[in-house]
């Protein structure tokens, strides 16, 4: 014969803690799950202890400023964790739902409460890990503001260092001015061959030392101002060219330029002056990093309403690496070594000089093919320019 | 930003004095339900929440300016600045009561006179004052708090309903009463337990009315005995009553005791 479990089998030893409390606290009703869980007997309880009285103190305070006035407002109150101490003194968290009830005249409080130790270990690693994350983050905004301020230091020690470039160059003009002109002056004295051969350095050297300061004058417009000055006139451009050439062959006797162009005239509007020291700097590139025994070759053309430049030498290909930073500042080849006279700033005013013609330069290279520097720019300048 | 929004400022009743009704922690303005109707009738009354609180404007929440007592009272001076009409009673709780005291003091005259709901103004016991806790105590606070930060957006709204017959409580405010943004709950509570008021309350010149629950494990009554003797014009009146908000439990006994308060300091208001 097996004997049906009854409500109050249920009541008691339910898988849950059941109380009833008047509207003080005061446990009026416990079952025995409760009892077992806190190492009380229903003595020590029934009618002698709160519900208040069995929590810690954190726990108290909580119940003053939270669950009594939510149970007074709401009238029930679901899913609170509150830390209860056994009889022993060990705090077991526990979460508790409860429903108040007017019944005969009188208020009680209905509560359920459940252990919740494994749950509190994972909410608390989960809390953890928040505030690990909160503190990652925080140190994540604080190194990017540090970065920003770096960056921003950096930028301005760098402008300030372009602008000296400018008026250090700016301010060496003038002695050098009056150098070259001593130097043109003493060239009518009769002098020994020693002392001619002196004064020869001296002007080649004061000839590169103003070659170098345009070059940094250049570079400074070009970064720091509105960009590289131009005039553009109507400018029959393979003559133009044609006699930069020539030019350069006088500066470059021991070197073949070869030079060629179509047909027909090729007029466009642009800055012959600025078209020759583009060409200058790009033939000077390709002195400096090509196969010294082959020719240098030089060729406009026409390109659908543009114009083009090209510079091609034979020789070693230029790195893939160094190809997509060629026309930064400060970029030279990496084999030229240290006697080469420039401090990397042609092929940069090059692409300055293109750029305010409207164009662009473009450089393909390889061993077969040799390097070919190509500049292409509208031959008429769209309003604006 | 408006005063108004900020701190979800409610006008009620309309009198020559004006009463200000300040919540303390865990709750909002709602803690005033039945007690502050009362008062609407003769006087104006007005109600807000704490910044953090309630239904106020939480991106007004400041963390350096709500990190001491003094961002809540300087809030409560604007209140008072707007709202108010000549000198106004203070009817504060708890820690509302407090930074009350503090407002008083950083703006004198704009409150008349001060009734304080269960004040204390250090909770944390020292060589010579029963403050009633520990360090460690205000620490087991912080953590239950976090610890009900998981369950917290249910957790305050019911979901076993409560019985239907009361509908004065309102089915409103349930989904917002009590109901703190847990980190900000947690700023509140490290201010309200761990100011220390017992200067500015020293200094308070104003008529101070305590309201001491017989039975409050917050304020304990030793507390309410050590605010009569350190403030310069104060009574107390000890309310038959278990736990910290009177308001809430006895809220007949606190009407009482405030409209006494009233008549015996509103003649000294006016003149």
């Amino acid at each position: 014969m097996t004997a049906e479990p009854d409500a109050e089998a249920l009541y008691q030893q339910a898988p849950c803690a059941l109380l009833l409390t008047n509207e003080k606290g005061l446990i009026l009703q416990v079952n025995q799950t409760f009892c077992h869980w806190l190492g009380y007997t229903r003595e020590q309880l029934i009618g002698v202890r709160k519900l208040q009285e069995l929590l810690t103190v954190g726990g108290r305070i909580f119940y003053q400023t939270h669950w009594m006035p939510l149970l007074v407002m709401q009238r029930s109150i679901a899913e609170v964790k509150l830390d209860f101490l056994t009889a022993d003194g060990k705090v077991t968290p526990m979460v508790l739902n409860a429903s108040r009830r007017d019944h005969n005249g009188g208020v009680f409080d209905e509560i359920s409460a459940f252990i919740v130790a494994d749950r509190i270990r994972f909410e608390q690693e989960l809390l953890q890990a928040k505030r690990q994350a909160e503190d990652a983050l925080q140190r994540h905004v604080a190194l990017e503001h540090e970065l920003n301020r770096q960056r921003e230091l950096a930028v301005d020690r760098a402008l300030f260092a372009e602008q000296m470039i400018g008026i250090v160059s700016h301010d060496l003009r003038n002695p050098l001015q009056v150098v070259s002109m001593a130097a043109q002056y003493l060239r009518s004295l009769d002098m020994s061959e020693r002392q001619s051969a002196m004064l020869g350095h001296i002007s080649d050297a004061t000839a590169r030392s103003q070659r170098l300061i345009n070059d940094l004058l250049d570079f400074t417009q070009a970064r720091i101002g509105q960009g590289l000055a131009v005039s553009r006139a109507p400018v029959q451009l393979d003559r133009a060219i044609a006699a930069a050439v020539d030019s350069l062959r006088l500066l470059y006797p021991q070197r073949t330029i070869v030079f060629s162009a179509s047909d027909e005239a090729l007029f466009c509007q642009a800055d012959a002056d600025r078209l020759a020291q583009l060409l200058g700097n790009l033939v000077s590139n390709a002195m400096t990093y090509g196969d010294g025994t082959t020719p240098i070759e030089v060729r406009v053309a026409a390109a659908q309403g543009a114009v083009e430049i090209t510079v091609h030498n034979q020789g070693k290909a230029i790195d893939e690496a160094q190809l997509s930073s060629i026309f930064s500042p400060m970029t030279r080849g990496s084999e030229a070594g240290r006697e080469v006279r420039s401090v990397g700033l042609g092929l940069f005013i090059v692409s300055e000089i293109a750029k305010a013609h409207g164009g662009i330069v473009e450089v393909v290279s390889s061993a077969q093919a040799g390097t070919t520097f190509t500049t292409r720019f509208p031959a008429y300048a769209s309003a604006g320019h | 930003m408006s005063v108004q929004a900020r701190n979800n400022v409610v006008i009620k009743g309309q009198g020559p004095l004006t009463l200000v009704f300040a919540h303390g922690f865990g709750c909002d303005q709602n803690m005033w339900r039945l007690v502050e109707p009362t008062f609407a009738k003769h006087y104006r009354t007005v109600l807000f929440d704490m910044v953090g609180c309630g239904n106020s404007d939480v991106s007004a929440y400041d963390i350096d300016k709500y990190s001491t007592l003094a961002g809540y009272a300087d809030d409560i001076v604007e209140i008072i600045q707007e709202f108010g009409e000549g000198p106004v009673v203070f009817i504060g709780h708890s820690v509302g009561a407090m930074a009350g005291a503090m407002a008083a003091k950083r703006s004198p005259g704009l409150i008349g006179a001060h009734a304080m709901v269960g004040p204390s103004p250090c909770y944390i016991t020292d060589a010579d004052y029963p403050g009633g806790f520990s360090r460690d105590d205000i620490d087991a606070l912080l953590a239950t708090l976090e610890s009900n930060y998981l369950g917290w957006s249910s957790a305050m709204a019911p979901s076993i309903m409560g019985n239907p017959e009361h509908p004065e409580l309102g089915v409103e405010l349930t989904n917002s009463f009590c109901q703190t943004d847990p980190d900000i709950a947690k700023r509140f509570a490290r201010v309200t337990f761990l100011t220390d008021s017992r200067a500015d309350v020293r200094e308070l010149r104003e008529p101070v009315l305590v309201i001491q629950s017989s039975d409050d494990f917050i304020a304990p009554k030793a507390v309410g005995q050590y605010l009569t003797e350190a403030i310069t014009d104060c009574r107390m009146v000890v309310i038959e009553n278990e736990g910290h908000c009177p308001h809430l439990s006895q809220p007949a006994a606190c009407i009482g005791a405030i409209q006494t308060f009233l008549t015996q300091t509103c003649g000294r208001l006016h003149a």
